[in-house]
């Protein structure tokens, strides 16, 4: 450890200051703005925003697709997590390896293979002609099923990782100890797995819930005008309406919901190296 | 079910939804037919030779490459030495700047971009290529702090305390000490942060102009337009490089650890 201050200083500065300058101060005075109005500072924008029923929709709609997308990511992470901790060594570091390398791959690539899947003439529909299930394609672009299912494709490898790292860290005999004394599966889950998970549980559903409230690519490309999120609503009243307002209100919302959402991931970092 | 075919199944179909559509796009690119579809109707490169003849496509790859390549030197030209100073001084409002540098993770890039086109690029008439690069330059730097702080809180201060009581300067025993051994942690926080640069898309939304746009953004506009197969081609050929850049990386640096 060296002690000297302003050395230290003058290697840390540096970044600290860009990041306030480029990054932090613009934002603030964003945030601003959405306080403020002709005659001083007020919550008039906000109040406005939510009267209007449109905005209160995609408010809601975001909350619910986070809110299905962690739930779902969960259930198949435990799954494919105990799955892939059990594996031999070399077959589980492939398993994965191909768990994040989706991680890799452009996000416009990823979500655009749901185009080709999901669209008109797309493997979904063609196979549901073919057996004869449907003789009209059924829509299933621009719904809020596509944009849940893109958001889950994106965001299932963040649970699945952290949830192989929670596994990993409970003590090996945990589980066979509880089958021994007689726990079915479903107890096992639900009395040992859970509670000894927990903190990996929520790191990962931290991760995917605020990936899915910010997430602006999947309901671009897949929900479009139909299926409205926070940040496709707030990149529309800006280019089409110069609603600098109601983008400044999106704006909040969104920080205040990654920035709980964080201070919860944190706590328990914390919490977890005082044990 | 069987309680040793379940793990079996479970791997197949999550790995079929994780890595499947990867396959269909690759598939949908090599199509000979105009529009996109899978299975694909006859095969042919048409589509791949396109993506190199859109002009717009090669200049906004040239520019996701420019702010990729040059935003993160510049974000690890400000993260080594804070880095540095985060692990190795005892550094006066420490918390405050390491939560500083480590803010633009966590606010969505959407509104860093609405920001800096606010209140950077109209009132001082900014340079947009300029605001674009500094935009990703601070998205970065989290990565580039976090990655080579790591790295660094791996490396034993007792070897550099040494070189500096043998005679080295402070500056010395870092370019010459610390350096090398934290090289691979540099060159995993790059190859993050150019990955993370390529991709990025909310930070650049608003940050365009005339002839000036990244890779992605052309891309989500070219599909508002039109739906050939074109952009599948692209996607796949960027699928393609990332997982070449991952491969290397994960070869010669065990890189999923620093993920």
């Amino acid at each position: 450890m060296f002690h000297n201050r302003a050395e230290a200083l003058a290697l840390a500065l540096p970044a600290a200051v860009f990041a306030a300058v480029v990054f932090l101060a613009p934002v603030v005075i964003l945030l601003a703005e959405g306080f403020h109005n002709a005659e001083g500072w007020s919550v008039a924008a906000y109040t406005g925003f939510l009267s209007d029923p449109l905005n209160r929709t995609v408010f809601l709609r975001t909350l619910r697709l986070g809110a299905t997308v962690t739930v779902v990511a969960a259930v198949i992470g435990y799954a494919a997590a105990f799955a892939i901790v059990n594996l031999p060594p070399t077959a589980k570091g492939r398993m994965i390896g191909l768990v994040v390398l989706p991680l890799m791959i452009s996000p416009v690539a990823r979500t655009y293979a749901w185009i080709v899947i999901l669209g008109r003439t797309g493997i979904v529909n063609q196979a549901l002609t073919s057996v004869g299930l449907t003789d009209e394609p059924i829509r299933f672009l621009f719904t809020e099923t596509a944009v849940f299912v893109g958001l889950l494709q994106l965001f299932l490898p963040l649970m699945i990782l952290a949830l192989i790292s929670a596994l990993e860290n409970m003590p090996k005999d945990a589980i066979p100890a509880a089958r021994v004394l007689g726990a079915n599966w479903f107890q096992v889950f639900w009395k040992v797995i859970l509670p000894l998970t927990k903190e990996g549980l929520v790191i990962g559903g931290t991760l995917v819930f605020t990936g899915s409230l910010t997430a602006y690519i999947t309901p671009a490309i897949l929900g479009g005008s139909k299926v409205l999120m926070l940040e496709t609503l707030l990149f529309q009243r800006v280019t089409v309406a110069n609603d600098f307002v109601s983008a400044s209100v999106i704006a909040f919302i969104l920080i205040v919901m990654s920035f709980a959402a964080n201070l919860l991931l944190k706590r328990l970092a914390t919490a977890r190296s005082k044990r | 079910m069987n309680s040793r075919l379940f793990p079996v199944v479970v791997l197949f179909l999550v790995t079929a939804f994780l890595i499947g559509p990867f396959f269909i796009i690759v598939a949908a690119s090599v199509s000979g037919g105009e529009t996109l579809a899978f299975p694909p109707q006859g095969l042919s490169l048409k589509w791949v030779a396109k993506v190199f003849q859109v002009e717009s496509f090669r200049e906004s790859f040239a520019m996701s490459m420019l702010l990729a390549i040059g935003g993160t030197g510049a974000a690890l030209v400000l993260g080594i030495p804070a880095s540095y100073a985060l692990s190795r001084y005892r550094l006066p409002f420490g918390e405050t700047i390491r939560t500083v540098v480590a803010l633009p993770i966590i606010v969505p890039g959407i509104i860093v971009g609405l920001a800096l086109l606010r209140y950077l690029v109209v009132p001082f008439r900014f340079n947009i290529t300029l605001a674009l690069f500094l935009a990703h330059t601070a998205l970065v730097l989290p990565y580039a702090v976090r990655v080579v702080s790591a790295s660094l809180n791996n490396l034993r201060s007792d070897i550099e305390e040494a070189a500096v009581l043998l005679g080295s300067s402070r500056a010395g025993a870092f370019f010459r000490v610390v350096m090398p051994n934290i090289r691979s942690g540099i060159l995993a926080a790059f190859i993050l942060g150019f990955v993370t640069s390529f991709n990025q898309v909310p930070v650049s939304l608003f940050l365009s102009g005339p002839g000036i746009r990244t890779l992605p953004i052309d891309m989500l506009s070219y599909m508002e337009i039109t739906y050939d197969p074109s952009v599948a081609a692209l996607s796949a050929l960027l699928a393609f490089m990332s997982i070449g850049i991952v491969f290397i990386a994960e070869r010669f640096l065990g890189f999923s650890r620093y993920v």
